[in-house]
C-alpha cells in the first residue's frame, strides 16, 4: 500500500463516512496458503476472471458498431473488421478471449475437482462455479450466432434442435428459444438479448457471489489438513503475481489475435466471417459446433433413433443430465472428502471425465477419417480407431504421471474410460454398447473391492 | 535497470515505483490508442461534385416552394422565391444547428427552435444566430432537373 | 303401421346390400385360366410369375384385368412366360390397357407363336432377335404412347385375331426391304409430311423433314444414287424406339446425336469408298475429334445443351457439309460478337479473296480446342506468322501487331494471376480484400474482352481496353501494397504493445522481488 499521506487522508475521509476500516483490515491480512497445494492452481480462477473482463470490454466496443438485423448483422461485422480502425483487433480479441476464458474455466474446474476444494464448507462455491460454467457455455452459444454467417446459422440450427427432446416442454422450448419453429433473424434477436444483457447480469451476480464465498472462506487446503505451513499476503504479493500473470495472458492474447485473426484453424476453433447466412442453402458438410460443444454433438450422433423404447435424442438428454447432475452434486456425493479422508475414487472420477470428454471430442474432429475431399463422408471406423489410439496414449501418459508423482493407486473409472475407447475404436463395438460393458465392469470391480474392504462408502481404502 | 548511485533500498523502491508508474501509463496508452481510434467515427463519404435532385424533391419544391436535401453529411435548403428563381443555402442554423425552413409568404428563412430569421441570401435578420447561412450554387437544367453544388465552406 | 315399421327397418338394409352388391359387380374375379397362368410353376417348382408381378397385377383396375381374360378367350394369351413378359414391364394402368387392346402386340409378344425374327421381347439379344424388336423400348415409343399402334404403320386392324392380308400387301417383302431402303422416307412421310394429319397429334411438329431430306447428301445418295447404305429415317430415329429429341434416352437427343451419327461416320469399314467433294476419301475421325473439342467436352462430358452437336452445324434432315461461305455463318449463330468483330476487320476481305473458311482456318471444325493465349505466340503457334509471311509480306506491321497482342495479353494475364494469388494470403491475415477482389474481377472481364477483340485484328480498337487493363493492374498493385503496409503497421504495433507490456511485466517482477526482499 502506498505510504503517501494524501491517500491515507482520502481513506480516512471515506472511513469516517462508510466505516471501511474492517474491510481494509481484512484486505491487509488476507493470505494465500503456501506449501500445501501447488500455488499454480490458485491462479486459474483469476485468469478466468481476467479473460471475462476482456470479454466485457471488447464486447462493449463491438456493440458500438454491431447492428442486429436481417440486412445488418453480417454487414456490420464486415464493416467493423474491414473499415473501422482496429476493428479487426477488437473482434479477434473477443473471439480468442472467449475460447481462452473457457479453457481457463475448465482448467479451474478440473483443478478444484481433483484437489477436492469442493468439500465442506465450500459446496456452494462449487455449485456457483458450475453455474458459471453453464453461463459461459451459454455465452459462447448465443454469441456464436450474432455474425449471422453460414457457419453460425447451421451450428445454431443443429444446437437448438436438441431441446426438442425435452419431454412435454420440448416443442415449446424450441419455439421460445428460436423465436419460431426455425432459426430466423428472430432467433438472433433473442440470442442478442441473452448475450448482452441477460447472461451478463446473471454472470455478474453469480461471479459476485462466487468471489464473496472465496473471500469469506479463503483458499482451500489439501484433504485432511487444516492449516498451511506458511502464508503469502494477498495484497500486494499475490496480487502483483496475479497482475503479472494477467499481463502475460494479455501478451499471449494480443499475439494470437494478430497472427491468427480467424482462429486456430482447427474445426470448432475458427471464426472466419465467410458467407452470410442463407436459410435456403443446404448445410455444408463438415459443419461442427465450437470445440467445447463437440463432446455432446458427438454423443448425440452415437445414439440410434430409438433405444429401449425411447427416442434416441431423449435418452441422450437423460444420460447427459445424469452425468451433469453427478458432476454438480459431487460435494455431497464425495463422502470421503466430506470426512476429510482421502478420496481416490473421486480423483479418478475427475480423470475419467477428462478421458470421456477427450474421446468424444477426438471422434468429433474426424481425425484420420479421410473425409472432406470430394464431399466424401469421413470413415467412422477409421476415426474411432485413431481416436482410441490417441486416447490410449493420453491415458498412459496421465497414468504414468499419477503413479510416479502422485502415487495414485485407484484407476477403476479411468480404466473403464480407456476400456470404453478401446472396445469401441479398436474392437469395433458400438459406442453405447462398449460404454455399457465398461460401466458394468467398473461397477463390478468397485462392488468387488467394497465387499473385500467390507466397508461402505466404497471409495475408501486407496491412496489419494 | 540502471541502479542509482546510492543504491539504497529507498531509492531502489522509488525507482521501481517510478518505472511501474511509467510502465502502467505506457500500457494504458497502448490500450487507449487503438480504442480511441476505433471509437472515432469514420468520415462519411459524400458525393464531391454537383448533386441532382430526385423527382420527389423537385415535386416538393413545386408544391411547397422549398425542399431540404441531403448532400453527403450536410443539409441544403433549396427554395424558389416569388419571382421563380432558385436559391440554395445551408439548412443548418448557425445558432444551435436546427434545420431552418423557407417561409414563402414572408420571403424569409426562419428557424423554429429559437426564432432566428435570415433573408433570402442567408444574412441574419434577427434572433440569436451569430453568423449567416452559407450559400450554395443551384441551377435549373433544361430537362427540368435541378443541380446543387455544395461550397466547401 | 306395422308394415311401415318393417319397411323402414328393412329399407336401409336393402340399400346397403344393394350398394355392396353393385360394388361387387365392379369387383373383378379372374377366370380360372388366368389364375392358373398367374400361379403356373416354372422349372424350379416356384410360380414363374414373381410375387411382385402378381401384386402389380392385382392392383391394376378391373378394366385392365378384363383385357387379360379377353386375350385368353381369344386364344392369344395361353402361356405363363408370355404373361410374365407383359407383367414384367410394370406399365401404368392406361398403358397396360393400350397394350392389351392391341392384338398385334399381344400376339407378337408370345414366345410360342413367334420366331426370333418376329418376336418382341424384353431382351431381344437373348432370343436371337434383332435389336429393333425390343419390347421395353417399344412401350416408351412415342407412336405407341399416342395410340398409333402397329396397324398405323404396318396396316391391318388391332382388333383382328389373325394377320390381315393388308399387312402383307403394304409391307415390302424381306429380304428385299432390307437391301433396298429407298422406300423408307416416303413411308414415314405419308404422315410426317402431311401437316393436316400431324396437327391432330402435335400442332407444333414441323412437317418439312421429307422435303429437306430430299435435298440432303443422304437423300442424294439414297434416291439418286440408289445407295441403301445412306442414312434414312430409321437409321437415326430407330424403328420402334422413337422418342422426342428432348428425351435424354432418345437417339436424337443432343447428347446422343454425335454417337448416332458416329454409328456410320466413325466406322471406317462402313465409310470405305465414299469420297468428299474434293475427291479425297471421307474422313472418319470427326467423332473422335469432336470428343476432344471444347464443344464435345461441354456437350458430352458436362451435359451443357448450349454446346452444338453435329446437327447444329450440319443440319439434321437437310444434312450437308457446310459450304465454305456458310461455315462462318454457322459459327456466328452463337459466337455473334466475335463474328461481328471479324466482319469489320481487314481479314474479312482477305479471307473472302482467298476463299478461306473464316473461323475454321484458325480454330478448326471438329477438333476445336480451348483457346489459349499461346495461339498468338510466334514460338508455339505459327497461325498468324506463317500465314502473314506467305500472303502478306508487304505488311510487316501485321506481324508486329500480332506480337503486340500476344505480349499485351500474356502480361495482363500474368499480372491478374499474381494479384489473384495475393488475395488468399492477405485475407488469411485478416486484411480487407474486398476492393482487391473487385479489381481482379474487373481484370478478368477486361482479359475476356481483349481476347475477343483479337478478332478485330486492329491495334486501335485493342489499345483502349489494354489501357483499362493497365489501370486496373496499377490499382490492384496499389491495393496489395496498402494491405501489406497495413499488416506491417499491425505487426509493428503489436511489437510496440508487447514491448511495453514486457517492460511492465519485468518491472512488476522486480517489484515483487523488492517487496519480498524486505521480509
Amino acid at each position: 500500500m502506498s505510504d503517501a499521506s494524501g491517500s491515507r487522508g482520502l481513506l480516512k475521509w471515506i472511513d469516517e463516512r462508510y466505516q471501511i476500516s474492517p474491510l481494509l483490515e481484512f484486505v491487509r491480512h488476507k493470505e494465500v496458503p503456501l506449501g500445501a497445494h501447488p500455488i499454480l492452481w490458485y491462479y486459474v480462477g483469476g485468469t478466468t476472471l481476467f479473460f471475462f473482463a476482456v470479454q466485457i470490454l471488447s464486447g462493449l466496443l463491438l456493440l458500438v458498431y454491431y447492428q442486429p438485423g436481417e440486412t445488418t448483422s453480417y454487414e456490420s461485422i464486415r464493416y467493423l473488421t474491414t473499415k473501422v480502425p482496429f476493428g479487426w483487433l477488437v473482434r479477434s480479441v473477443h473471439c480468442w478471449s472467449a475460447h481462452l476464458m473457457i479453457i481457463s474455466l475448465v482448467t479451474h474446474m478440473l483443478s478444484t475437482m481433483l484437489l477436492k476444494a469442493y468439500r465442506p464448507p465450500r459446496e456452494l462455491t462449487w455449485v456457483t462455479g458450475f453455474a458459471l460454467f453453464a453461463l459461459a457455455l451459454g455465452f459462447g452459444f448465443s454469441g456464436y450466432l450474432l455474425p449471422w454467417n453460414e457457419l453460425a446459422f447451421f451450428a445454431t440450427a443443429v444446437g437448438t434442435d436438441s431441446v426438442k427432446s425435452v419431454p412435454l416442454l420440448g416443442d415449446w422450448l424450441l419455439n421460445v428459444l428460436r423465436g419460431g419453429p426455425d432459426v430466423t433473424i428472430n432467433t438472433l434477436y433473442r440470442f442478442f438479448a441473452l448475450h448482452i444483457c441477460v447472461l451478463p447480469i446473471a454472470a455478474f451476480g453469480i461471479i459476485g457471489v462466487h468471489l464473496l464465498f472465496v473471500q469469506r472462506q479463503g483458499m482451500a487446503l489439501p484433504v485432511g489438513e487444516s492449516e498451511a505451513p506458511r502464508g503469502m499476503r494477498f495484497f500486494p504479493n499475490f496480487a502483483l503475481r496475479d497482475l503479472l500473470l494477467w499481463l502475460i495472458c494479455l501478451i499471449a492474447l494480443s499475439a494470437l489475435a494478430l497472427f491468427f485473426p480467424y482462429g486456430a484453424g482447427i474445426p470448432g476453433f475458427e471464426w472466419e466471417l465467410g458467407q452470410k447466412a442463407d436459410p435456403l442453402a443446404p448445410a455444408f458438410p463438415g459443419i461442427k459446433p465450437e470445440w467445447y460443444f463437440l463432446w455432446i454433438y458427438q454423443l448425440l450422433k452415437e445414439f440410434p433413433p430409438h433405444l429401449l423404447g425411447i427416442e434416441g435424442p431423449q435418452l441422450c438428454l437423460v444420460v447427459v443430465n445424469v452425468l451433469v447432475a453427478i458432476w454438480a452434486l459431487v460435494p455431497w456425493l464425495d463422502r470421503s472428502a466430506r470426512a476429510e479422508k482421502p478420496s481416490a475414487g473421486f480423483t479418478d472420477l475427475g480423470v475419467s471425465a477428462i478421458l470421456f470428454l477427450a474421446f468424444l471430442t477426438l471422434k468429433a474432429w474426424d481425425i484420420g477419417g479421410g473425409g472432406g475431399a470430394d464431399g466424401q463422408l469421413p470413415d467412422p471406423a477409421a476415426v474411432a480407431r485413431n481416436s482410441a489410439w490417441i486416447l490410449a496414449a493420453l491415458t498412459v501418459a496421465i497414468t504414468l504421471v499419477r503413479v510416479s508423482f502422485f502415487h495414485h493407486r485407484w484407476f477403476i473409472l479411468s480404466g473403464a474410460a480407456l476400456l470404453h475407447a478401446v472396445l469401441h475404436g479398436i474392437g469395433g463395438v458400438q459406442y453405447l454398447a462398449a460404454g455399457a460393458i465398461a460401466a458394468t465392469l467398473a461397477a463390478v470391480a468397485i462392488g468387488f473391492l467394497s465387499i473385500r474392504a467390507r466397508r461402505l462408502p466404497p471409495f475408501a481404502g486407496g491412496n489419494p | 535497470m540502471a541502479e542509482s548511485r546510492t543504491s539504497s533500498p529507498a531509492t531502489r523502491r522509488s525507482v521501481l515505483n517510478l518505472l511501474l508508474t511509467m510502465g502502467g501509463l505506457g500500457w494504458l496508452a497502448s490500450v487507449l490508442y487503438p480504442v480511441i481510434s476505433y471509437l472515432r467515427p469514420l468520415p462519411m463519404q459524400g458525393p464531391s461534385g454537383p448533386v441532382g435532385l430526385t423527382r420527389a424533391e423537385i415535386g416538393k419544391i413545386e408544391r411547397d416552394k422549398f425542399a431540404i436535401i441531403p448532400v453527403g453529411t450536410r443539409r441544403v435548403l433549396v427554395f424558389e422565391d416569388s419571382s421563380g428563381e432558385l436559391h440554395a443555402l445551408d439548412a443548418k442554423c448557425t445558432h444551435e444547428g436546427c434545420t431552418v425552413r423557407y417561409v414563402s409568404g414572408e420571403s424569409l428563412i426562419w428557424c423554429a427552435c429559437h426564432n432566428g430569421r435570415f433573408d433570402l441570401e442567408g444574412h441574419v435578420l434577427g434572433g440569436p444566430p451569430p453568423r449567416p447561412l452559407a450559400r450554395h450554387a443551384v441551377q435549373r437544367q433544361a430537362d427540368g432537373g435541378i443541380m446543387v453544388a455544395v461550397s466547401k465552406a | 303401421m306395422r308394415h311401415l315399421g318393417v319397411f323402414l327397418l328393412l329399407a336401409p338394409l336393402a340399400l346397403a346390400i344393394g350398394a355392396t352388391s353393385s360394388r361387387a359387380e365392379e369387383e373383378f374375379t379372374p377366370s380360372e385360366e388366368l389364375t392358373a397362368l398367374l400361379l403356373a410353376p416354372g422349372d424350379d417348382g416356384e410360380p414363374l410369375i414373381s410375387r411382385r408381378e402378381r401384386e402389380y397385377f392385382s392392383e391394376l383396375p378391373p378394366r385392365a384385368k378384363e383385357l387379360f381374360d379377353q386375350a385368353i378367350e381369344n386364344e392369344l394369351l395361353s402361356e405363363a412366360t408370355h404373361l410374365r413378359e407383359i407383367l414384367s414391364l410394370g406399365l401404368s394402368a392406361p398403358k397396360v390397357e393400350l397394350l392389351m387392346r392391341d392384338n398385334c402386340i399381344v400376339c407378337h409378344t408370345d414366345p410360342t407363336a413367334q420366331d426370333s425374327d418376329t418376336l418382341f421381347s424384353t431382351d431381344p439379344e437373348s432370343n436371337g432377335s434383332p435389336s429393333h424388336l425390343d419390347l421395353v423400348e417399344f412401350v416408351s415409343d412415342v407412336h405407341f404412347r399416342r395410340g398409333l399402334s402397329c396397324a398405323g404403320c404396318h396396316g391391318g386392324d388391332p382388333m383382328d385375331e389373325d394377320m390381315a392380308d393388308e399387312i402383307y400387301d403394304r409391307w415390302p417383302e424381306a429380304p428385299e426391304r432390307h437391301e433396298d431402303r429407298t422406300w423408307i422416307p416416303a413411308f414415314c412421310a405419308r404422315c410426317h409430311a402431311d401437316p393436316v394429319f400431324i396437327r391432330r397429334f402435335n400442332p407444333a411438329l414441323p412437317t418439312d423433314q421429307y422435303a429437306k431430306y430430299k435435298e440432303s447428301r443422304h437423300g442424294e445418295r439414297l434416291f439418286r444414287a440408289g445407295d441403301s447404305k445412306a442414312a434414312q429415317c430409321v437409321s437415326c430415329h430407330t424403328a420402334h424406339g422413337i422418342l422426342r429429341p428432348n428425351s435424354p434416352r432418345s437417339s436424337v437427343h443432343p447428347r446422343r446425336v454425335p454417337y448416332t451419327c458416329g454409328r456410320c461416320h466413325a466406322d471406317e469399314e462402313y465409310m470405305a469408298g465414299y469420297v468428299g467433294s474434293d475427291g479425297k476419301p471421307l474422313p472418319t475421325d470427326q467423332l473422335r475429334e469432336f470428343e476432344t473439342s471444347v464443344h464435345g467436352r461441354a456437350l458430352l462430358d458436362r451435359g451443357d445443351l448450349g454446346a452444338p452437336a453435329c446437327n447444329d452445324c450440319h443440319g439434321n434432315h437437310a444434312a450437308m457439309p457446310p459450304e465454305i461461305s456458310s461455315i462462318a455463318q454457322v459459327c456466328r449463330t452463337c459466337h455473334a460478337a466475335n463474328g461481328e468483330l471479324f466482319d469489320g476487320s481487314r481479314h474479312k476481305q482477305a479471307f473472302e479473296r482467298h476463299r478461306w473458311p473464316e473461323c475454321e482456318t484458325c480454330h478448326g471444325n471438329h477438333a476445336i480446342a480451348e483457346t489459349d493465349d499461346s495461339m498468338l505466340s510466334e514460338q508455339s503457334s505459327p497461325l498468324c506468322y506463317e500465314c502473314h509471311r506467305e500472303y502478306a509480306e508487304d505488311n510487316p506491321k501485321c506481324v508486329e501487331t500480332a506480337k503486340y497482342f500476344h505480349a499485351s495479353i500474356t502480361s495482363l494475364a500474368r499480372e491478374s494471376e499474381w494479384l489473384d494469388g495475393r488475395i488468399q494470403p492477405l485475407a488469411q491475415r485478416g486484411l480487407d480484400v474486398d476492393a482487391l477482389t473487385a479489381t481482379v474481377g474487373e481484370l478478368r472481364d477486361i482479359l475476356r474482352q481483349s481476347r475477343s477483340l483479337i478478332h478485330a485484328f486492329d491495334r486501335g480498337e485493342f489499345e483502349p481496353v489494354e489501357t483499362r487493363g493497365r489501370e486496373q493492374v496499377e490499382t490492384g498493385r496499389a491495393l496489395v501494397a496498402e494491405a501489406e503496409a497495413e499488416y506491417r503497421f499491425r505487426r509493428n504495433g503489436l511489437l510496440v504493445a508487447v514491448g511495453i507490456m514486457a517492460f511492465l511485466a519485468v518491472v512488476i517482477f522486480l517489484k515483487i522481488r523488492e517487496i519480498e526482499s524486505d521480509t
